[in-house]
This record gives C-alpha cells, structure tokens and sequence, in this order.
C-alpha cells in the first residue's frame, strides 16, 4: 500500500543531446479520468490598478460603462444557462448563483459610489471585491475561505465584460485546458468548443471548477503549481484526474503506459454498463448508502468506477503492514488526506488501528495466550496515548473539506468510547491552537463487534455518530467460536439466530437515536444476507470494489416494505439452517 | 411598523456558503419587509448574497434574523425554518 500511495517518478538523467525533457507535476485529482492530448496555456489577465482615476465629470461615464457590462453578463450567462440541460443541476447552479451576485444591487450601489469618489470602472470593481473578500478570508472555516476564489471568478466576469472581451472558445478543441482558474461560463465555453480536460493552479476540490468537472465528466486536476508557466502551449500532456498526476512532454513509453490505462478504463465503463451511475435505492424507494471498503489505494479507483457512494471502511492497520514502526502524524495525516480527496465529494471512513490479536505489529509487549479477548482495538489505542493521538489528529487534519469520518474498533463498553472522545477533543484543542485547519464536527463513530455493545446499544448511540457492524468479529464473539481453529470453524456461521438478534438490536437502537448504521464486514456481501440485514434497518452497506455493482442489482429488485415483514418473521426461527432455507429461496 | 427578532443557528455542516446564501437570498427577496441577518453586531441585508457571504457563518455559528416591515413576523419565521432544515444539506 505504501509504495502505491507515493508516486515514484521515474528518474530522468539529464542528457546533453535531450530533445525535449519530460516533466512531472503533482496536483490534487478533483475529476477522474485519463486524457493524452496537447495544451491550451491560457495565461492569466493583466494587471489592472486599483487606483486609477478618472478626470472630474466623467464618472457618469464610468457608470453608464459599468451598467452595459452588467447587462451584457447577464445575456451571456442565461445563454450559457439555457444551452446546458436541466438534469446538470450541479453547472445550473453554480452559473445561477454567479448571477445572483452579479446583480446583487447592494454590490452594483457599492461600485457605483467607488466610480463617484473618482475611480475607473475597473479600479471600482476591484477595490469593491478587495473590500469583500477579507471578510471571507478572515473565515475560521476554510470551506468559507475557498469561496473567496468565487468573488474572484465574479471580478473577473464583470471585468471581461467591461473590456467587452470576446474570448475565441473554440481553439480549445481536442485540448488539455491549463490556467491559473476558470471561471464557471469559461469551463462551459471551453468544454463545448471540444476541450477535453482541465488543469488548474487554483482551486480546492469543492471548488467550482472540480464541481463542474465532475458534472460534465471532464477530467480534472487542480491545485497544480505554476502550470500556467512550466507548461507550454502545445506542449503534448497526460492528465490522470484519478491520481492528480500531470506529466508534459511525455515520452513514447509513459504515452503508451497511459493509452493503456485509457482503454482500460474504456472497457470498464462498457461492461458496467449503466449501473454504475444509478442509485443503490430499492424498489419502493428506500435509500441505501452503498460504499466500497479499501485497503490499497487502486481500490479507490476501482471504487469511483463502480459508483460507490464512498468509502465504508478504511483499516488503517492495512496501511502500516510493512512498517516496522508505526510512522508520524505527517505521514498519515497525507495518506488520508489523499484518500478523502480522491473519493471526495463523497465521504470516506477511517477506522482507527486495530491492532493486536491476529494483527500484531512490534511494539506489542508480548504473544498473549488468547490474543482475541486480549490487547487489541480501542484498549491498546487507548493504552498509547501518543500513538493514538497521532493518528487523530493525522484523521483531523485531513477532514478539512468535511467528508472523513473516524471510527473506533472493538469497543466494548461506554468508558471507552467517552476517554476516546475526551482524547479527540484534546486534539482538536491543539490544533485549534496551532491554527491547523480540520472539521470541527469531524463525525466520530464505533464498530459494534462485541455482543456486549451490540447489548449497550442504546447507550453507546447517545455518544456515537455513527454505527459500523464488524460481523466476523461479533459472530466469533457472540458464538465463542475461533474461526482459525480447524476443530470448530465449521461452527461460524454469521446467520445463527443469535448473531443476527445482535445485528437487529443495533439497527433499532441506531433509529432509535437516527443514526446511521452500516455493516463493512463480509456478511455485507453475501447474497443471502442483503435482505435481512436491510430488513433489519440497516443503512450502509459497505463491500469490496467487485462486490459493489451485484449488490446494487439486488438492492434495486428489492421491496424494502417486504423484506421488512419477512425479517421479524426469520428472527423468530430457531437455527441458521431454516433462515437459509428461506432466504436462498 | 413591525419589527421582530429571532435567533437561529447555522446547522448545516458545510455553513452558509454559495447555496445557501443564494436560498436565503431568494427567500428573504420574497418579503416586501427588510430582512437582516446580524452576527456579533455585525450587520447584513439578508436581501444581498455578497452580504450574506460574507458573514461567513460556519456550522454552529448563532445569527439573529431582523425583519421590519408588515409581513416581519412570516418573514421571520420562514426564514428561521430555513435554517432550522439546514438548507436541505443535513
């Protein structure tokens, strides 16, 4: 996992007689997708003044120039509005809002009196949009900040227009736009004269410019330092918005490494065919959250492809496997934080390290004689302060645009939920001291893998935000059966009555409190299962990759009203073997 | 003329950003009454999206809704239940 979440460049000797030498940059992946084709550099406006003044009773003049530039705005973005189609509701929105403030008569007066104190349209323009942008800039949420870029979006719009500038859109065909940002009718301009995908310096991936990438399927990386200067007009560039890898002038291997991965994806794409893209909502209309687990960092991308509605399970422990020690908050805190944002807008959650029992790492103090009742999960975490609160703040610190959520493991009893939470608020102190950036409302959940949590429910629901069902593990638990040990595998069975009244209670204490409950263990998957469990209550469903698009396909056949009464009636069954029975019916 | 006050707070994770601004914007443009928004003293019209921005109120942060004008007390209260759905973004 660790050498796939590092990008290894290949090294490129400098040679005498180089033609043309190849280069690498590295921005966030904001729209998937793989693109080879050459540069449009758009380069940035030209600088204009904030002080520029006009002669003394010209300032009329000014107005009535600003007054056409609005006018002429507003007939150019409904005409972008009316050419996009409904069911685009994300672009819809985004060119609507734009144009809500544009017209914003409190903005235009504003203007207006800069121009009557003696400055040109465009200095009136800009100091106005200086003046509003502080306030946002001085934000404490930096989702709040980043909407900064959109006030400059708007400036540059009016400003354009005051120029009465007429862009040439379609010499964007077949290219790979780079600019310092866009504006949003510049992305729909350019997308419909042919361009093919977008590199950005500015942005974050709640940008407007990743929003409408996604909604236009173009793909997208953004945050890519200096583009607009390293990369050259018509230089020949390969952009994977999957892992935000930009490379120009590429040479002929890394061209057909990449044409590989093209068809590839094509391929994919046709065989899902059109699942993919459709809800996971049964047939009389219940939603299910469905999410794929991840364990390496291709599975993200496998994960996107089949339309997964996020990530369900991250086992951190999976991440530090090759360790000999268990690395810093730096080096975690960029490992999550690539995940959530290559999953992003969609959300993703981190399970705190389980380790111990069979997953032993070094620094466990000795071999216990029954490792599973033993050091493991949220005891050894909470035995380790310092290990357990680097990894919180590294989960912190990588929630900035709000779409991490953390989960503890193995905990069974409310103390060790209510020290975990006085630990994360300790974190979040720190950091708010060190003006480090998180999600303050970071929500925090549990696995309910132990019967005595599944039997606390109710109360461990009043702390949580969320609940995750681990099912191998509450079945092991619950039935006091050691899967490893051959002389009584054969008795794990996840459909035992017992296990499954577990599972039941869970789900209801969960609506009960109207939080939500999902199961990422391997019952999940089991075709047998997804009735009962969604009968039950439950509201995430979080698989492999593979898994996810099958089990969509099952959901949508579903009536979730019917399996609702056929579940209370399977719980009343006294074994595994006649729940089976009706369930593989 | 009426003028009524009510506190609410910002219960949408994400906080009053461009689409929410815009929702409450257009709702408050619906009343022929003024309609501001105040935070620690701070005052916008609740008609002005750039106002409305630039309060840049994050989740859990608490506003006052002032309207003055004869539907003050529909305004108020409309504009209140807007905040209290988080703006459809719970």
């Amino acid at each position: 996992m660790f050498a796939d979440l590092k990008i290894e460049l290949p090294f490129f000797k400098e040679k005498t007689s180089a033609l043309i030498a190849t280069g690498f940059l590295k921005g966030i992946p904001s729209s998937p997708g793989v693109v080879i084709a050459k540069a449009l550099v758009i380069q940035p406006e030209i600088f204009i003044s904030a002080n520029d003044k006009v002669s003394s009773g010209t300032s009329s003049f000014e107005i009535d120039r600003l007054t056409q530039a609005f006018k002429d705005l507003n007939l150019e973005f409904k005409a972008v509005v009316d050419r996009i189609p409904e069911s685009n509701t994300g672009a819809v929105n985004i060119l609507e809002t734009n144009l809500l403030i544009i017209n914003d008569e409190f903005l235009q007066k504003s203007i207006n009196a800069f121009i009557n104190d003696g400055y040109t349209a465009e200095s009136a323009v800009i100091r106005e949009f200086e003046k509003q942008k502080v306030y946002l800039l001085n934000s404490r949420d930096k989702i709040l900040r980043e909407r900064a870029t959109e006030l400059d979006h708007v400036k540059t719009h009016i400003l354009s227009a005051l120029k009465q500038r007429c862009l040439q859109y379609n010499i964007a065909n077949d290219r790979v736009l780079v600019a310092q940002s866009l504006t949003p009718t510049d992305f729909v301009n350019y997308k419909e004269a042919g361009a093919l995908a977008v590199v950005t310096e500015a942005g974050g991936i709640a940008s407007h410019v990743s929003i409408l990438a996604r909604s236009f399927e173009t793909p997208a990386v953004i945050g890519v330092k200096d583009a607009t200067g390293i990369i050259k007009n018509n230089d020949l560039v390969i952009i994977d918005g999957f892992t935000g890898l930009v490379i120009y002038n590429p040479n002929d291997e890394l061209i057909a490494k990449y044409q590989d991965k093209i068809e590839k994806i094509e391929k994919h794409r046709i065989a899902l065919g059109k699942l993919a893209k459709e809800p996971a909502v049964t047939a009389d209309g219940r939603k299910i959250h469905l999410m794929a687990n991840v364990d390496r960092l291709d599975d993200i991308d496998a994960a996107n492809l089949v339309g997964a509605e996020g990530i369900g399970l991250v086992r951190s422990e999976s991440l530090i496997i090759n360790y000999s020690t268990i690395p810093g908050e730096e080096l975690q805190s960029k490992w999550y934080r690539e995940i959530a944002d290559r999953i992003y807008p969609n959300p993703v959650t981190i399970r705190a390290f389980d380790i111990g029992s069979d997953k032993y790492v070094e620094g466990m103090p000795h071999a216990e004689s029954n490792p599973a009742l033993g050091f493991r999960g949220i005891r050894y975490l909470l035995s380790r302060t310092e290990l357990f609160k680097a990894q919180i703040r590294s989960v912190l610190r990588a929630s900035i645009n709000k779409n991490v959520r953390f989960m503890l493991p193995m905990v069974s009893d409310t103390s060790e939920l209510v020290k975990s939470l006085q630990i994360i608020d300790e974190c979040k102190k720190e950091l708010s001291a060190e003006q480090i950036d998180f999600d303050a409302n970071m929500p925090v959940g549990i696995m309910i893998e132990t019967p005595s949590a599944a039997l606390m429910a109710d109360e461990l629901a009043e702390l949580s935000d969320f609940f995750s069902i681990g099912t191998n593990d509450l079945t092991q638990y619950t039935l006091a059966v050691d899967r490893t040990n051959e002389l009584v595998s054969d008795r794990f069975d996840s459909f035992n009555p017992a296990v499954l009244k577990l599972i039941a209670m869970t789900a209801e204490a969960a609506a009960r409190k109207k939080i939500p409950v999902g199961i990422c263990g391997e019952l999940a998957g089991h075709s047998a299962a997804t009735t009962i469990l969604i009968g039950m209550g439950i509201t995430e469903l979080s698989v492999v990759p593979a898994m996810v698009l099958e089990l969509k396909n099952r959901i949508r056949k579903m009536k979730y009203s019917a399996v609702k009464k056929n579940t209370s009636k399977l719980l009343k069954l006294p074994d595994s073997y006649q729940i089976l029975k009706i369930l593989e019916q | 003329m009426i003028i009524i006050e009510k506190e609410v707070t910002v219960r949408n994770r994400a906080g009053l950003h461009t689409r929410p601004a815009a929702s409450l914007v257009k709702l408050s443009s619906r009343f022929d009454s003024e309609i501001f928004l105040i935070r620690d003293g701070f005052m916008i019209n609740g008609k002005s999206i750039i106002g409305v921005m630039t309060l840049a109120a994050e989740n859990g942060c608490v506003l006052t809704i002032r309207a003055e004008g004869d539907d003050a007390e529909a305004a108020v209260n409309e504009i209140a239940d807007l905040f209290e759905q988080g703006f459809g973004e719970i």
